[in-house]
């Protein structure tokens, strides 16, 4: 008899941990099987930079665009049929969810590694894009994005970039041009070497007053008259924070020492354009250059 | 008052477990399938009746926050209340004294010096290796503070929260420093560092938190009988049988060890050990037989409350979780300044 219940138990042991297994595997079978989903063409897209949402709108999906970050800008709209979501730094992986998007895309600059490998974990597809600051790098961003949207409107968006550049004149001299980035009198930085506005400045024929140093740096009176650039380049943005030209010649302290201070050549155009390298670069190119082409003329 | 210890216990208890279940269900998401039951029975079961999307939410967002939320409440209110019962004021909490900002320290300095190496280690050794050094700032710093202001088991209350003053001053400026000069992402968040987030969870921080907070619990939590007769008088306490000295160096030690791991994980989150001894020692008097152990749920409860509206107040982002426990410290702080002007 005790036999009997011990052969029983045993074979009761063995048959449920067979029968685990047995559903182990199951699972791991269905799981496979959904992995090779047949792509569905209308995606719920999130976007976490302004000029990934610029390529995507141009490409003709812009319908699909359900959630955008604070620097999506353009197309102007765009924030009336897509959540805002703020910055990306502060954005929380549960304000992604619940838009249900089927792809997010973002800038490796902009994202956190964490909150990239959380909207992974979440299942879904996330594609994060390298940037270059160059024409090249711009046109590979939206080739990338098109391969993905599997959308062969890349060419056209290229083109654009292009024509725009052609529009570009070159200056007889190059003017020296001093970014000012500024959220209100108490916070500037200047722009140094490799920054995207560094890059089209380059690209509109003036230099960086600035060679010292990589990146932002606070700016301080010392180093604008050191730079004493020919023109001051802020965004419209900016310029609104400190109240106009005049409230930056005011704010702004060692301007008036400069050239550009004492000529009052101040000129402003929109962030997103200026510094995006998205499909609008030619034409940010091109804005830039008839602009420091009239300072430097109206000397 | 001593036999309904246990009532007190399982109300408070329930009143989390109300808290937490309602606390699943606020955020910027919204599952689809409504009810608790089936909701739980699709994560247990694991067949195909929830959505991936709502399993994800549920385990690896909202679950390990609340649980987060839970121990690091449970933990800093325990921490505050013991240091109180050791120092002998309702002033004694691990961040007016320091100890937060030490633990902070050190834990900046592990995040810069180890972005080297730190692919290289499993997840388990980073944060373990992170919280060990927090640990290690947060005992510094309490060996100093109590150094400082403490002598013949006398403690000088203006010395003690001086010198807190003074370590927080320089471990602010420290970490400054290496946030300024550092290029290490996880370092670059001021906020964190000075009003603390529960964003960053993960189940292997919350293990670790576990493990330390049972093992501390283990120690402490029945040393109210022995705290209430400390307040009598060391000597005294001494006479009856009580071990003071052992006790001390255990409330040192466990309560760095607890105070430097939530710090580790979840930045500086001020005022938790204030507002719960506060509230309890209101109800109960210094009966720390009883404030102790309840000390642990209403720690949890508070937290818990401020980590759900920090996430659902300015959906979608977040408000730093100090900001609300600030909001509800800095007032109790003044009122305990007030009543105690005269024996300072």
């Amino acid at each position: 008899m005790k036999h009997i219940t011990k052969t029983l138990a045993l074979a009761l042991i063995v048959l449920t941990t067979i029968s685990c297994k047995n559903e182990k595997e199951k699972t791991d079978e269905t799981t496979t099987t959904t992995d090779s989903i047949a792509v569905v063409k209308t995606q719920r897209i999130i976007s976490l930079n302004g000029a990934l949402t610029e390529i995507v709108a141009g490409l003709g999906h812009r319908d699909e665009i359900v959630g955008v970050d604070v620097t999506s800008s353009y197309p102007e709209a765009i924030k009336e049929t897509a959540q805002d979501l703020g910055h990306v730094r502060s954005i929380s992986v549960e304000a992604i969810m619940a838009l249900k998007p089927t792809l997010v895309l973002a800038t490796n600059r902009d994202i956190s590694p964490e909150l990239a490998q959380k909207i992974e974990l979440a299942g879904v597809t996330t594609q994060i894009f390298e940037r270059e600051y160059t024409p090249y790098g711009a046109k590979k961003t939206i080739e990338e994005v098109a391969n993905i949207l599997e959308d062969d409107g890349a060419e056209q968006l290229k083109k654009q970039i292009d024509n725009g550049l052609e529009k570009v004149n070159v200056l007889k001299q190059q003017p020296k041009v001093l970014f000012i980035y500024a959220r209100s009198a108490g916070a500037l930085m200047v722009s140094g070497k490799n920054t995207p506005v560094d890059k089209i400045i380059t690209l509109a024929g003036g230099v960086n007053a600035i060679d010292g140093f990589d990146d932002y740096k606070p700016l301080t009176p010392e180093a604008v008259v050191k730079a004493n650039p020919d023109v001051i380049l802020m965004f419209n943005s900016g310029i609104q924070s400190l109240g106009g030209v005049e409230g930056a010649m005011a704010q702004i302290q060692g301007i008036d020492k400069t050239n550009a201070g004492k000529n009052k050549k101040i000129i402003a155009m929109d962030g997103g354009l200026l510094s995006g390298f998205g499909p609008r670069l030619g034409e940010a190119a091109a804005q830039l250059n008839s602009k420091l082409a009239q300072s430097t003329n109206a000397k | 008052m001593q036999n309904k210890l246990p009532l007190y216990l399982l109300l408070s208890i329930l009143l989390l477990i109300v808290l937490a279940a309602v606390s699943l269900y606020m955020g910027v998401y919204t599952f689809e399938k409504e009810s608790f039951t089936a909701l739980l029975k699709g994560v247990i079961s694991n067949d195909n009746n929830i959505s991936d999307s709502d399993r994800f939410v549920m385990m690896d967002l909202r679950l390990p926050r609340i649980s987060m939320a839970i121990l690091i409440g449970s933990a800093l209110a325990v921490s505050g209340t013991c240091l109180q019962g050791m120092f002998k004021n309702p002033l004694a909490t691990p961040d007016l004294i320091g100890i937060t900002s030490g633990a902070s320290l050190f834990a900046a300095i592990t995040i810069v010096l180890g972005s080297a190496i730190k692919p290289y280690l499993p997840e388990v050794v980073q944060f373990s290796l992170l919280s060990i050094m927090a640990f290690v700032g947060a005992l510094l710093t309490m060996i100093l503070v109590y150094r400082i202001s403490t002598s013949n088991g006398k403690t000088n209350v203006i010395v003690m929260l001086l010198s807190g003053v003074a370590i927080t001053a320089l471990g602010f400026a420290i970490t400054g420093f290496l946030i300024y000069i550092s290029k290490e992402e996880q370092l670059r968040d001021l906020t964190f560092w000075n009003l603390g987030s529960l964003a960053g969870v993960t189940w292997t921080k919350n293990a670790i938190l576990l493990v330390i907070i049972a093992i501390s619990y283990l120690f402490l939590i029945n040393k109210g009988k022995a705290l209430n007769a400390m307040m009598l008088g060391e000597r005294d306490a001494q006479h009856l049988g009580i071990p003071v000295e052992r006790i001390k160096k255990q409330i040192v030690l466990l309560t760095a060890l607890m105070v430097g791991t939530s710090v580790a994980f979840a930045g500086t989150i001020g005022f938790v050990g204030l507002i719960v001894p506060y509230i309890l020692r209101l109800i109960f008097k210094s009966n720390y037989h009883i404030i102790l152990p309840m000390s642990a749920v209403l720690g949890s409860v508070l937290l818990l409350t401020a980590d759900t509206i920090s996430r659902t107040i300015a959906a979608p982002s977040e408000v730093p979780i100090g900001i609300l426990t600030a909001f509800m410290g800095a007032p109790i702080f003044i009122v305990i300044l007030i009543r105690n002007r005269k024996s300072m």
